[in-house]
Formats: structure tokens, sequence, C-alpha cells
């Protein structure tokens, strides 16, 4: 299962890639929403993969059953989840601020006034 | 000594969390903002006095003991970049009072100021590689705010590449760090200096290239450095001047932590890379800043080509040339902030960042040209100034290793660097008014006293003077730091013995 | 001592701006008795010198070697004295003729500053040291030069030998850092006594050329020459003191002081009688024809850096004794005459030697004061001149090759010498009066200075043992680094020398007379002074700007994707060449337990990206992007974390719903790129996604097992008190991060708030207008009712899932995501502004106080002396019902929950306005 997820993985780091490469704004937040996933489940995999033994401690044991999923990942993820969250929504309302102001539907005409 | 690894981080939180929390009055909001940066200040050579005292110096966050928890650690090199973030924090918070508008300071400027040098502090004194990532995100998002800030569309131009390729950057990290601890299994850097000779040594320097590109995008370097030139001329100076000493330089920071302790199993490859970047880094930033004719797109080019000599002490990877780069990042982070300073205060004489439209400030502005020659020179490595050192250490490593075409590019590019800042100095300061009339002050809304202005950059002038005739103490330290990272025995030991 | 007259001297630099309020002379004449004092005491060592060299040491920098050492032995104390000499009397000079101009408070500043660093300059003993005054003379002749800096001229002169003079300031940094690390050391007593290692190691090549470099750009040798005469834009007491008395010079001194360390080498006097000789023979060429008076000892002055350079090229003992006498000589005539060029035109206003005539009789004492140094300019007996002359001449006739060569070179600028001599004070001061003169008289400090420069040529013409004892013998010892005995004689007898003299003579009134005749025509060659490296410097400068600007036109071009595209290319071309180097690494490439259902995860997921690629609908894209979030949440739940995988479905929903908010503000889907460039970024898409692929199974085929993961589940329930794992190590094991991690939202929701809020032009009055009509629509009346009743449910739901965390899967983060998605769905029913009543505080209140709240529990722990965030934990007994154990992690948590509730609100209330 590990080799085809990282398949997956990779697949979705190539669509992240191919579309925030795009000259569409959409396409380009869209991109970056499919590479933070992409970078999420990376950790998840590399990490190794354990199927259906969530790391809780069940009462009245005081210590977890053995072969339980390394808890580190997965906390590591919900980290870097909602600091994705974060930055995609505030790059979504820039992105919007900024196609309001200049009125153009073309990223690569937003180069007027910042370089050259 | 455990509070003084936390004070630097919990100081701007609070700082921050208060002006959020607090009435947007604009007297408060200031009033805080510059007491917060002050504590900020005290803590921070508090720490470092500890540093030099105690040598390095942890504590496990939580009580939870390494690798486990997360460690914050200081050597001598956090502790002295800590201490200059804070000082740029104090000065730029202090000239902020003299330039910010209304509407900024209002709608939250101190809160996201202060924020980011939590993020920037958090870096420079995190132990654990995840925990940086998260500095790095602190830092980033209270950038983010600050450079689209007001909302102007140049403004939001540039913000929209800085966002964009900085976040990309943070993917690349994060990807990096995933792979890492499935390969190693931890994530203290302590305890990962010790995994990593066990992992395989191709999968270690691939990581390290995602390292390199990663750090190097925030760092600026070549072929990475583009957001840079694109956004920092947008903002408010006092943002761009905070910006300017501290962000790229958080880069350069982690790129000396992670080569120093993590990936050095194949410097003859690594590090040559880093060097033949640095070069590249060097030119190509250097002839940026000649092709422009405008204040602060001039200092942001060369923000990058001085990034190429703090890299090339990391390449050249010897305790001298590293020494030669911690003291290059000293010198750098003063007196860039400064010249970002002094170009606001010419904007506001002359109306414009443009060398074309700024003329006569010499006669004009007798103490602003003496603070412009005074930091301008020191970035292009005129002796006696600061730079003067951190170049000379630099040259003379690199003519100890024998890397003479390094040395070469070093030297060529320090004259270039004259050229540019001559280029400025000759157009907005030595060229006579086209109509002999005094400068109109366009800028109607900055009425605000001028000592809030040269108070900070008289401060960071006389420290790059400083620096100059009392280069011994400074580059002494900066010896000692180098010796530090490059004997990591002590680094690793320290945080896994859990700083007792 | 030494270093407290250099002291003197900068403290009197930092003095002059505040001096010259008290008037330009009165601050001049004040200014005069620093050099003033610091000639008679250095006169009073010349004894001291003479049994050896004076040093003295002051720690600096000692780790790197450097020292503010001083080092005064015979050749030192000759420059010395010629800088603080002639210092002496250019500032009583330039009192009085600058005293109309502006910014002079400036102008004395740096000139002092310069006289600071000459001094600092020829009294180093630390090659660093040296180098650091070396900089310093540079920069403050940039500003001198740059003094009139309304004219664009006075700045590209300022400019042109700024970076002519810092390019070899560079190099000459490389030779003697190279030289240093050959010495051993970086003191000059050390390296004076290390000649022959030097000249043996492999690097002394390099060294030499280096050293060469800085000496000849500063002293102005072929091809650096031509920053010289443009120089001139200087005010003339500058021009003087500077550019032709001292820190020209400054190359000649340099040579001179290591030339027992690298000299005596063909390459060494092969370099330096070449330069030397073409030098002199440019001076000679582009002096004919120039008008200015300036320029035209401009070059002259060119001309005689020739001659000292190739004097010291020739390397045998007399020709050293030579240059040190013409030096000398130099000195005194080209001091006075350049004085009496600025005396000239500050009483007629030209410069222009065609105007000039009959001046004799207005200016009687300055005629013969130019006519003294003149005729030692020409070498005429009995003045030092002709001295320097004779010696010149006996050395070049004994050469130890070439002699016939060097004699016909040396001849030949001699002659022109006497034609400039000549041409110099006949022109102006002889002839029928026919000028305007400023009818002042001269004040007397203006004369003394070149009155008493053309003395001293005269008397030490008179009475040479008055200095070649003295003088001269110690500074050639030093120059030889062996005993030598200078001996000076105005009669040798009938020899060769002197018949050679007298050739000079006829030539050179030839010259002169030629001169008068067709040097109207001369004029005509001056383009050719243009040519050559004055022009190679221009089309360097053009050169260098040109590919400047090319080079960011290609690297800073603006647009983002392609700033994109490099970044990705540089990432996986990297990592391929870490890659390539390795040979490879190994990969878990086995396919394992493959089951159905997470295969059809799988395939879900791949199917979605081909439609958030392809599709062009921005709706379809979006709601792939929801399916592929929702997918890998189904992953995270097969791989047991449960806690994720909530997490994941709420997130992936609020971030669609955003999408969904902001799109139709943002541009539709349109065809913008090529196929070429689809086709590219496809390429380097498939690269970045093989090279993750390659990543993870490589991490996978490690497979160390974590070295963390025990620890947790041991300490989780005895010393964190929780049953949940991950949100343990959330709150508690590495709660910094979460610290971290909730500023991070917080500042996203904060900074939305600001964003949308704050803008340049303020339409926000017709926005409210609009966004007050899009609320009442909104309100439907269904909704509103189920509202009511769904919301006190779901914030209880939101409570429970918060207070649960610690046990089950749940905690802050996800209840503030429940309580947040409650407030909004308030919004939609009542609209934002009764559920902004309803939270009574701003969203980014909030944020603060879960901040604070969060920073608070983490305070707890330091009051008891462990570190930041340790939990404290207490027991509440309930009786029967057991107890509950309650710590600061709580508190932390609900500290996230607060961030949480704030944040997203703060975000999406804004939105849902329509603001």
């Amino acid at each position: 299962m590990e080799f085809l997820l990282a398949l997956v993985i990779g697949a979705l780091f190539g669509s992240g890639i191919y579309l925030i490469l795009r000259r569409n704004p959409v396409k380009l937040v869209i991109g970056l929403g499919l590479l933070s996933n992409a970078v999420n489940l990376l950790i998840f995999v590399a990490a190794g993969l354990t199927r259906g033994m969530p790391p809780l401690i069940h009462e009245p044991a005081v210590r977890p059953l053995e072969g339980i999923a390394d808890p580190l990942p997965q906390a590591l993820i919900l980290t870097a989840i909602v600091i994705s969250f974060g930055m995609l929504a505030f790059t979504l309302v820039l992105f919007r601020r900024t196609f309001e102001t200049v009125g153009k539907a073309d990223l690569d005409e937003l180069r007027e006034e910042t370089d050259q | 000594m455990s509070v003084l690894l936390v004070l630097p981080i919990l100081l701007p939180l609070l700082t921050g969390a208060a002006t959020l929390v607090l009435r947007p009055s604009r007297l408060l909001q200031r009033t805080l903002g510059v007491a917060g940066a002050a504590a900020l200040m005290v803590a921070s050579l508090l720490l470092l006095a500890a540093v030099a005292k105690h040598g390095i110096i942890a504590t496990e966050l939580g009580n939870w003991p390494a690798p486990f928890g997360i460690t914050l650690v200081a050597d001598r090199f956090s502790a002295i970049m800590v201490v200059l973030a804070a000082l740029m924090g104090l000065a730029v918070a202090i000239y902020s009072l003299g330039s910010m508008d209304a509407g900024r300071e209002k709608e939250g400027y101190y809160p996201f100021y202060h924020f980011m040098l939590m993020g920037v502090c958090g870096v420079f004194l995190t132990g654990d590689l995840f925990n940086l990532y998260v500095w790095f995100e602190v830092m980033l998002i209270a950038s983010f705010v600050l450079m689209a800030l007001g909302g102007e569309r140049r403004q939001l131009e540039g913000a929209l590449k800085y966002v964009m390729i900085n976040l990309v950057s943070s993917l690349i990290f994060l990807a990096a760090i995933g792979i890492l601890y499935g390969a190693a299994g931890t994530l203290n850097m302590a305890d990962l200096a010790q995994q990593l000779p066990l992992v395989d040594p191709g999968l270690v320097t691939t990581l390290a290239m995602l390292f390199l590109v990663s750090f190097g995008i925030k760092s600026a370097i070549f072929p990475l450095f583009f957001w840079l030139p694109a956004s920092y001329h947008t903002p408010p100076v006092a943002v761009s001047a905070i910006f300017a000493g501290l962000l790229t330089k958080v880069g350069v920071y982690s790129l000396i932590r992670v080569f120093t302790l993590l990936f050095i199993q194949d410097v003859g490859f690594t590090h040559f890379l880093i060097l033949l970047l640095s070069g590249l880094t060097m030119l190509t930033g250097v002839l940026g800043a000649m092709s422009h004719d405008e204040f602060r797109r001039i200092l942001s080019f060369h923000i990058i080509s001085q990034v190429g000599y703090m890299i090339m002490g990391l390449g050249l990877y010897t305790p001298l040339a590293l020494a030669g780069s911690i003291f290059y990042i000293i010198h750098h982070i003063i007196v860039k902030t400064n010249l970002f300073l002094v170009s606001g205060v010419a904007h506001r004489l002359g109306g414009t960042y443009e060398l074309a439209g700024l003329r006569d400030l010499y006669r004009l502005a007798p103490g602003l040209s003496i603070l412009f020659v005074i930091s301008a020179f020191s970035l292009a490595g005129v002796p006696p100034l600061s730079g003067f050192w951190a170049k000379l250490i630099l040259l003379r490593a690199g003519l100890e290793t024998g890397e003479y075409l390094i040395v070469a590019v070093a030297l060529l590019v320090g004259l270039l660097t004259l050229f540019s800042m001559t280029k400025i100095w000759g157009k907005a300061f030595w060229q006579e008014p086209l109509q002999p009339q005094p400068m109109p002050h366009r800028t109607g809304g900055h009425r605000r006293p001028l000592y809030l202005l040269y108070l900070p950059m008289t401060a960071l002038a006389l420290l790059t003077v400083a620096i100059g005739l009392l280069a011994e103490p400074v580059f002494l330290f900066s010896m000692q730091a180098a010796e530090q990272l490059l004997d990591p025995a002590a680094y690793i030991e320290t945080v896994l013995r859990g700083g007792r | 001592m030494l270093l407290f007259s250099l002291v003197l001297i900068f403290a009197a630099a930092a003095l002059a701006p505040w001096l010259l309020r008290f008037g330009a002379v009165r601050a001049s004449t004040f200014l005069t008795f620093p050099p003033l004092v610091l000639t008679g005491y250095f006169l009073t060592l010349t004894d001291r010198v003479g049994a050896g060299a004076v040093v003295e040491s002051h720690p600096w920098v000692p780790a790197l070697g450097v020292n503010l050492t001083f080092y005064l032995d015979g050749l030192s104390l000759l420059f010395v004295l010629l800088v603080s000499g002639v210092g002496t009397l250019v500032f009583l000079y330039a009192g009085h003729y600058m005293r109309e101009e502006p910014q002079l408070g400036r102008f004395f500043f740096f000139l002092t500053f310069f006289m600071g660093s000459m001094l600092g300059l020829v009294l180093a003993g630390n090659l660093i040291t040296l180098f650091v005054f070396w900089e310093l003379t540079s920069i403050s002749s940039y500003f001198l030069i740059g003094y009139r800096h309304g004219e664009e001229e006075s700045r590209a002169a300022a400019l042109q030998a700024l970076l002519v003079t810092g390019l070899g300031g560079l190099a000459l940094l490389a030779g003697f850092l190279l030289l240093g690390q050959v010495a051993g050391s970086l003191e000059m007593s050390a390296v004076l006594g290390s000649g022959e290692v030097v000249r043996d190691h492999p690097l002394y090549l390099p060294i030499l050329l280096l050293v060469l470099a800085g000496a000849f750009t500063k002293s102005a040798q072929f091809p650096f020459h031509f920053w010289l005469p443009s120089a001139m834009a200087a005010p003339t007491p500058v021009s003087a003191y500077l550019h032709s008395v001292t820190m020209v010079k400054a190359g000649i001194y340099l040579l001179a002081r290591f030339s027992p360390v690298l000299g005596g080498t063909p390459p060494w006097q092969w370099s330096l009688i070449l330069a030397g000789a073409a030098t002199m023979l440019l001076g000679v060429v582009l002096a004919i024809g120039q008008n200015d008076l300036k320029r035209l000892l401009a070059y002259s002055t060119i001309n005689s850096l020739g001659i000292l350079v190739f004097l010291l090229g020739i390397d045998t003992e007399k020709a050293v004794h030579a240059a040190l006498v013409f030096l000398l000589v130099h000195a005194l005539y080209k001091g006075a005459l350049f004085l009496v060029a600025g005396i000239v035109d500050h009483q007629t206003g030209t410069r222009d030697i065609r105007q000039l005539r009959g001046l004799g009789r207005q200016l009687p004492l300055i005629t013969v004061a130019t006519a003294l140094a003149a005729l030692s300019m020409a070498g005429f007996p009995p003045l030092f001149g002709f001295i320097g002359k004779e010696t010149i001449y006996h050395v070049v006739l004994d050469a130890p090759s070439a002699a016939p060569l060097l004699t016909l070179l040396t001849v030949l600028a001699n002659v022109l010498l006497v034609a400039v001599a000549a041409l110099f004070v006949l022109k102006p001061f002889f002839g029928r009066p026919a000028m305007a003169v400023d009818p002042h008289p001269l004040p007397a400090a203006m004369t003394l200075g070149p009155v008493l420069l053309a003395a001293g040529g005269l008397v030490i013409g008179l009475l040479p043992w008055l200095i070649d004892e003295r003088l001269l013998t110690p500074a050639a010892s030093a120059v030889l680094a062996t005993p030598t005995q200078v001996e000076l004689a105005l009669w040798h007898g009938i020899n060769l020398n002197l018949l050679l003299s007298l050739l000079t003579f006829v030539l050179g009134a030839g010259a002169y007379l030629g001169w008068l005749r067709w040097g109207q025509m001369a004029a005509r060659w001056r383009p050719l002074a243009g040519w050559g490296p004055a022009t190679w410097y221009k089309w360097g400068l053009k050169g260098l700007t040109g590919t400047a600007a090319a080079q960011t036109r290609i690297l800073q071009h603006g647009y983002l994707s392609l700033y994109l595209l490099a970044i990705f290319v540089a990432t996986c071309g990297f990592a391929g060449l870490a890659l390539w180097r390795a040979g490879g690494v190994p990969l878990a490439l086995q396919l394992g337990d493959l089951q159905f259902f997470e295969a059809v995860i799988a395939l879900l997921i791949l199917a979605s990206a081909v439609v958030a690629i392809r599709s062009d609908s921005r709706l379809g894209a979006i709601v792939a992007m929801g399916v592929i979030g929702y997918g890998i949440a189904l992953i995270y739940i097969e791989f047991g974390a449960p806690d994720l995988a909530m997490t994941q479905f709420i997130i992936e929903t609020i971030t669609v719903i955003l999408f969904i908010l902001v799109i139709s503000r943002l541009p539709a889907y349109a065809e913008l790129s090529s196929r070429g460039s689809r086709l590219r970024d496809a390429l380097v898409a498939v690269a970045g996604g093989g090279l993750m692929t390659v990543l993870v199974l490589a991490a996978l085929a490690t497979g160390s097992e974590s070295r963390l993961a025990d620890f947790f589940a041991e300490t989780t329930y005895p010393e964190a008190h929780g049953r949940d794992i991950v949100n343990v190590i959330l709150v508690d094991f590495r709660a910094m991060d979460t610290l971290g991690e909730i500023t991070v939202l917080g500042l996203a929701g904060a900074g939305v708030a600001a964003l949308l809020r704050l803008r340049p032009t303020s339409k926000r009055g017709e926005n409210r207008h609009q966004s007050q009509e899009q609320e009442e629509m909104r309100q439907s009346l269904i909704l509103a009712t189920a509202t009511r009743y769904l919301m006190p449910m779901l914030l209880l739901l939101s409570l429970f899932l918060f207070l649960r965390g610690h046990y089950l899967p749940g905690g802050g983060f996800i209840g503030g995501l429940v309580a947040a998605a409650t407030f909004s769905l308030h919004a939609f029913a009542y609209g934002v502004k009764r559920t902004r009543q309803i939270l009574r505080l701003r969203p980014r209140t909030y944020i603060g106080l879960g901040l604070l709240l969060a920073l608070g529990s983490g305070l707890v722990s330091l009051v008891t002396g462990h570190p930041f965030l340790t939990g404290r934990w207490e027991a509440l007994q309930f009786g029967a019902m057991g107890e509950l154990q309650l710590g600061t992690p709580l508190a932390f948590d609900a500290g996230v929950f607060l961030v949480v509730i704030g944040a997203t609100l703060a975000i999406l209330l804004p939105l849902a306005e329509g603001d």
C-alpha cells in the first residue's frame, strides 16, 4: 500500500506543481491546496503506515496496545494542516484583493509596478 | 536561565497578543509597540550574557526530556542573532513611531510586527526541526500581512509574489522534514545529528538539497531570490527596513545551522555547491542593483549580493570562514536596516524613491548625508567600517583555502557595490536641484518629529563605526561562535543532557 | 607618540566644520598648526631615525594579526615631512583661496582627514593598517574631487578616480593578504625581513602583480593614468596637495617600501621599467596642446611619476638615490607651480595659457617664485632640479642593460619638462600686460606657499648637504635595506651627464618654440588624450551597466510563474544531482498488502487530481480539490488517525466554502498559456512529483523505527494524564508547536480582516450599502428557525469535543472549528451584523485572548521553577463520581479553542458580508 500511496503523493505533487505554474489565480490557489495536502500525506506515509490502530489508551489501561500507529506524524500533520489552512485563507483573500485592485485576469500582467 | 531562552519568544507574543486585544487606540498601540521591543532588547542581552558566561544553554519545554519534547537551545550564534533581531526590532519600532501612518497603526501594524519578531526569535532559538518550520510560518504570515497591509496596488502585486514563493519554500521544507523523520525517526536536531550517519548517505545528501533550496529561497540566493526584489520596495519603509535587516538572515541562519550540524557527510559536494551559489549570488545581486535607479530597489538587490558573502563563509567551511559569515551577518543587519531607514527619510524630504527625483540632499540634510555615507561605505567594505572587517575575514579565509576565484569575485563585487552606492550618492545627494528652491515637503501626512527617525538611524550608524574601530571583540565572538558551530559535540551533548 | 600625531590630525578634522564658523581664514590658520607642529616634531626625529626604524605598536584586532603599528624609518620620514610640510603651506593657502566658496566646513574636514590618512599611510607598520589608510586617502580624494558636486564633470571625475584607485586598492588588499600569508605575519618589520621567502614562493608573481596594480592605479601609471587629469576638477589646493605632491606618490612609496621584499627580480624590474617608461612618454605626448595650466601640470605630473617608477625599476643603488632625490625635487617645484596656477586663476579668473599674458608686473614676487620653480623643473643649475636631473642621467647611462634606449627616453621626458617649464613661466608672466587683474593685493598667506617651496629648490640646490646625509641617506638605506650613502653635489665636472643636460636645454628650447608655433595645431591631437584607457574605462562602465540591465531583464522579468518554475527546476536539478552523485538510493518497491477499499481511495484521489487539472470550470476544480481532501481523510481513518481525519474533513469543508465565497471575485478560467509552455510545465511537474515519490520510497526503505513513539506511549497516561496520545502531543509534549500554530492561524485571521478593511481609497461606503441588501436577502425564515434550535446543540457539541480531547479524538482545535461553523451558520441565517452582536467582542480580540490564555497556561510552571509549558495537574474529587484531573494543558487547549473560533470567524465573517 505504501508503494501505491507514494505514487499518489507523487501525482498530487505533480498536479500541484503544474497548477501553481498556471497564470490563472484560481488554479494557482488550487495548486497550493493540492501541494499542502500532498505534503501532509507525505509526512504520514514516509513515517510508515499502521492499519486501524489509533494511538489511544483505552480505559482502564495505562499504556496503549502494542503496534499502534506512530502518533508523532499525526500531531505534526495536525499542526501543518492548520498552518496551511491559515496560509491558504490568507492567500485566497490576498488574491481577491489584488485582482479587485488590478482588474486583470492574468498573473502575467502583474508586473508593471513591481519589476522592470 | 531556562527563562532567558523562552523570553525572546514570549515577550513579543505577549506584546502582540496584548496589542491585538486592546482597543485600537493609537497611543496605546504605539506605547506598547516600543515598550515590548525595549523589553525584548533587555531580555536578549541577558540571554547573550548567559551564553557568553555559561556556554551553550538549553531548556526542555514542558519539562519533557530531549529528544521527545521540544528543546530551546542557544549557542553564541543563536544568541547574537536574537540580540540583533531585538536591536533591529527596537530601532525600527522607534522609527515607525515617526513614519507609520495612522491607518496601519490602528489596523494592527504593531501586533504583526511583534509576532514577526516572535517568529524570528523562535527560529534562532529552537533546537527542533519541525518547531523551526512552525516559527518560519509565524514569521512568514506576520510578514505577509505587514507586506500587504494598506493594500496599495504595487504592494499587493509584490506581496503576491512574495507570498507564493515563500509558501512553496515552506512546502519544500515541510516535505523534507517528513522524509527526514521517516528515515531517521527523530526531529530534535542534536539527535538527528547523531542519527543521520546511520541513514543512506545518498538520501541524506538529496534531502540536504531540499533544505538548501528551501532555506535558499528564504535567504534569497541565486537562482531563488526573485521574490525579494519584486516586493521589498513596495511596503512602508519601516517594514522594508525590518524585512531587509532580518528576514533573509533567518534563512542564512538556518542554512548555516543545518549545514554545520546535520548535513556534513559530503562536504565536498554540498559545501562546494554552496560556494558556487555564493559567487553567483554576489554577482547577480550586485548587477541587479546596478541596473536600477530607485533607492529601495538598489538596496534590495544589494541584500542579495550581500547574502552571497554570508554563505561564502559557509561554503568555505573553515572556522575563520564561518567567523567571517557571522561577522558579516552582524555587520549587514545593522547597515542594511539603516540604509533602508535613510531611504525613508530621503523619501520624506524628496517625495520619491526614484533617484531621478531626489536631489541636493547633501546640502539640505547634512546629518542624513553622514548617516548614508557611513552605512553605504560600510556596505561596500570601505575601511575601517564594519563591512571592511567582514570582507577581510572572508577574503583571508578564501585565500587560505586556495579558493582564489571566489576571492576575486568577492573583491570585484565589493567595488561594484561601491559604484552602486556612489550612484545613489551622486544623484540623490550631490546633484543640485533643477531650480534653486527648497525641497517641497510633498507627503503632507507626515508631520511627525524627525528625531524619531534620526534617533535609531544615528544609533545604528554609531554601532557600525564602533564595530569598525573596535573589531577585535566582535571578531573574537564570531570566531568562538564559529568554533562552536564546527564542533557540534558540545551542542549535541548540551541538548541531549537537557541543558543541565 | 606616533599614534598621537595621527589622533591630533583626525581630531583637527573633526573640529574643522565647527572651526569654520569663525571664517575660512581664521579656521585655516588654526588648522595650519597641527601639521606645522608635526613637521617640527618629525624634524627632531631625523637623528633617531638615522640610527634605525622607530616602531610603535598598539593592538587593534590582534586576533587577525592587525595592529596599529607605526613604523618610522628614513623612507617614512621623508614622506611624513612632505605630507606635513607641504600640508602646512597648503592649509595656509587654502583658507584664502577658498574663502568665498560654500560648504567649507566639509571641505576642510576632508582635506584634514586626507592629511591624517596620508600620514597614517606612510607611517603604517602593518599591512592591513597601511591598506586602511590607503583606502581612506582614496575616499577623501573622492569627496575633494567632487567638491563642486553641482557639476556633472566633477562628479564623474570623482567617481572615476574612486573606481580606478578602488580597483587597485582591492588588488592591493588581496596582495597584502597573500603576502602576509607567505611571510607569516602582517607586521611590516616581519614582512620586510622575509624577502627571500617571498621571492622564492610560488605565489610571488601573483603577489607582485596585485601589489603593482595597487601602486600603479594610485600613482597614475599607464594604463591607469587617465583619472589624474580629470581629477583637476578639484579646487587647486587639492590638486596641489593630493594630486601632485602626496597621494599620487603613495604608489611610489609603496614600491619603495616593498622593494626589499618584492624587488630585485626580472618581473619586478621589467614591469616597473615598462610601466614607468610608457607613463613618461605618455605624459609628454598628452601634454602637447594643453592650454589649461592645471591640466598641463597634471600631464607633467604623470610624466614625473613615470620617471619615478622607471627609476625604481632600474633597481640599482644609484637609481634608488635618484628616485628619492627626484621625488623631493618634484614635490618642491610642482607644489609651487600648482599653487601659482591657483593664484593666477584666482586673480584673473582663467587658467587658459592663450589668454594669460604679462602678469609679471602685478605679481612680482610670484613671478620670481614661478621662475625659480620652473628653472628647477627644467633642471637649470644651481637649482635642486639640476642635481636631480644629473643624478638621473648618471643612473640611466650606467644602467645594467639597454642603457642607450633608457637614456633616450629620459632625455625625451626631460625635454618636455623644459618646454612645460618655459611655457609656464614665459607665457603668463611676461609680455605686454593685457589682463584685468583682481586689484586686491594678494594675501601673504597665499604667496608664502609658492615662495617657500620655490626657494627650497634654490637653497637645497646650493646647499645639498642640508639634506643628503640627514634625510636622503636614511631613506635610501630603507629602500635598499642596506646602508648606503647619498652624496649630492652641484658640480661633478664636465662629463657625459653635463653634455646631456646641455642637449636637453637646447631641445627643450626648441620644443618650447615649436610649441608656440604649432601648439594650436597640436591641440587638434587633443582628442588623442581621450583615446586609450580613458575610453576603455567609459566602454567598460557602459558595458557593465548594459550587462547589468540585460541580466536584470532576463532574471527579474516579473512573471511569477517563471519564478516558480525556476525554483522547481532548481529543486529537481540539485536533488537529481545529489541522487546521480550517490548512484541512486535504496527504494522500498514492494507492493505490499493492497486492500481493495484502499486502492479505490487512491484511484479516487488520482482521478480527482486529473479533474482538478483538466476541468475548465472553477467550481469543478474546487470540488475535485475537496474530493482529494476527503480521500486523504479516508486514508487517515484507515491507518489509525481519527483526529487527523476529523480535522481534515472539517478543514477541507471550510476551505471549499472559502473558495466558493472568494472565487466569484477572481477571474474566470481562460486559455492563457501556450502549448509549449504547458508541456514544459508538465515536464517539470512530472520531475517534481517523481522526486517526491522516490524520496518517500527511500525513506520507507530506511525503515528506521521512530525513536520517539515508545516514550509517548509510556508517559502519556501516567505523566501527562491523557489518553489520546496525539492530543497530548499537541497540548503537552510539543505544545510549543501548537503555540506557534495557533499564532499562525490567529495572524491569518487578523490579517484577512485587516487586509479587507484597510484600503488606500475608501469605497467601503458603497460596499456596506450593497452588503446590507445582501444580508436582507439572505435571511430565510426556515434557516433562521432551524438555526435557533440547532445553535445551542452545536455549541454544546463543540464544548464536548473540546473537553474530551485529552482522552478521545477531539480537542480544542476541532471543538473550536465546530463552534466557528455554528456562528457562521448563524451569520447566514440572521446576517453578519447580528452574529457580531452575539459575539460581543471582535474576532481579533478572541484571537488575542486565546493566545494570552495559552501563554498564561505555559507561564504557570515558571513560578515553580520548571520550564515553560510544564504541565501542572490537580485532581478534583467528586466523591462517588470519581476524580477529575485538571491541568494547565487543558487551559492551553482552551486557548487553542478561542483562537480557532476567533480566526475562523475573522476570515469567514467579512467574506460573508461580501465586503
